[in-house]
């Protein structure tokens, strides 16, 4: 499979990264795949938190650079779903513990071992998100409709290229149909028309999210989460599988159909 | 100001979202170039002067703006037009 290890990044923080990692490969493990889940912001892990896997955690990532333990050993199991693993980040270590090298060696130890194998990559343009983009086959960028992330995003691919690396492929994350309905936030024609990346998914805003990572247990493990199911769309995606994507758009005022009307813009 | 902007007017602003978009594009031009955004402001200027000389240049039509490029970070064009007579 030539899109076995996937780093998920984006430039700017706190758009989805670990929600959007924690989710697609659980939904691959719930498949049968089996999966690993590489948390790769070293000194401020978060994907344990959203798997609900902190209290398990014995060795971490830092320990395998060093020697300590074979990355099987430090493996987490996860509790919900079979097949599927977490190497965590280490919380005490600073980013340049584990280098590029660092990194690919360890994947190169997992490869034949998995189906799957996603890095988590840290927010930032530095060392860090070097780091988790050097071993990957494919790269997923979690972007925000909003102008910011959309900015950061582009800095990515940017870099991106400058590696060497395939074209990202975009997940637009936390995307409000209501207030796009309104037009006061990007819809998906804006944002690719903005990046003009492949779209492997867009996420809904979904107001039980913040539940499902309090509890620790990934929003595809329910039915009935919005985002939970698009979510696994993207895992059905990345297996090669031609799932719509929903694209929720600025249904067109009064003043728009007018514009029409009079065939002006 | 055309009809579309009256009509604009009378039923208040653009999307947010239009307004977004227009700057995200404007601002990503200037990133993908490694430019800041005063940039071609700046080139603009320094043209107009130099073109000051030429009686035959309007200089009131000199058009300038950053794109993409294939071979190069970016591209500044500038179009400059003759006078008419």
């Amino acid at each position: 499979m030539a899109d076995k290890v996937i780093c998920i990044t984006s430039g700017k923080g706190g758009v989805g990264k670990s929600t959007v990692t924690a989710n697609i490969a659980t939904a691959l493990a719930m498949k049968g795949y089996k999966v690993v889940a590489i948390d790769a912001d070293i000194g401020l892990r978060n994907l344990d938190l959203v798997l609900g896997l902190e209290n398990r955690i014995v060795y971490d990532i830092v320990h395998v650079v060093e020697g300590v333990v074979p990355p099987e050993k430090a493996l987490v199991k996860d509790k919900k779903t079979k097949n599927l693993y977490l190497l965590p980040a280490a919380q005490t270590k600073d980013k340049s513990a584990v280098k590029p090298e660092d990194l690919v060696k360890i994947v190169e130890e997992l490869r034949d071992k998995f189906d799957f194998i996603f890095i988590d990559s840290p927010a930032g343009i530095e060392e860090g998100f070097k780091t988790a983009v050097t071993p990957a086959d494919t790269i997923i960028v979690v972007a925000n409709p909003e102008m910011a992330s959309i900015r950061d995003a582009d800095r990515v691919v940017g870099l991106c290229e400058a590696m060497q690396k395939p074209e990202p492929k975009l997940v637009i994350n936390r995307l409000d149909p209501k207030k796009v309905a309104r037009g006061d936030m990007l819809d998906v024609e804006d944002v690719l028309q903005v990046l003009n990346l492949d779209l492997l998914g867009v996420v809904p805003e979904d107001r039980n999210m913040v539940s499902y990572i309090n509890r620790g247990e990934p929003a595809v493990l329910f039915e009935e989460s919005i985002a939970g199911k698009e979510l696994r769309n993207i895992a059905e995606r990345l297996l090669g599988k031609d799932v719509p994507i929903p694209r929720w758009s600025y249904s067109e005022s009064f003043l728009d159909k007018l514009k029409k009307l009079f065939g002006s813009e | 100001m055309g009809f579309m902007d009256k009509l604009k007017g009378a039923f208040g602003k653009p999307p947010a979202k239009e307004v977004a978009k227009k700057r995200l594009q404007l601002i990503l031009k200037y990133d993908r170039a490694g430019l800041p955004p005063n940039a071609v402001e700046a080139v603009k200027e320094a043209i107009l002067k130099a073109l000051e000389e030429f009686p035959f240049i309007d200089t009131s039509g000199v058009n300038i703006h950053i794109t993409e490029s294939e071979n190069t970070k970016g591209k500044i064009e500038i179009e400059v037009p003759v006078k008419n007579g």
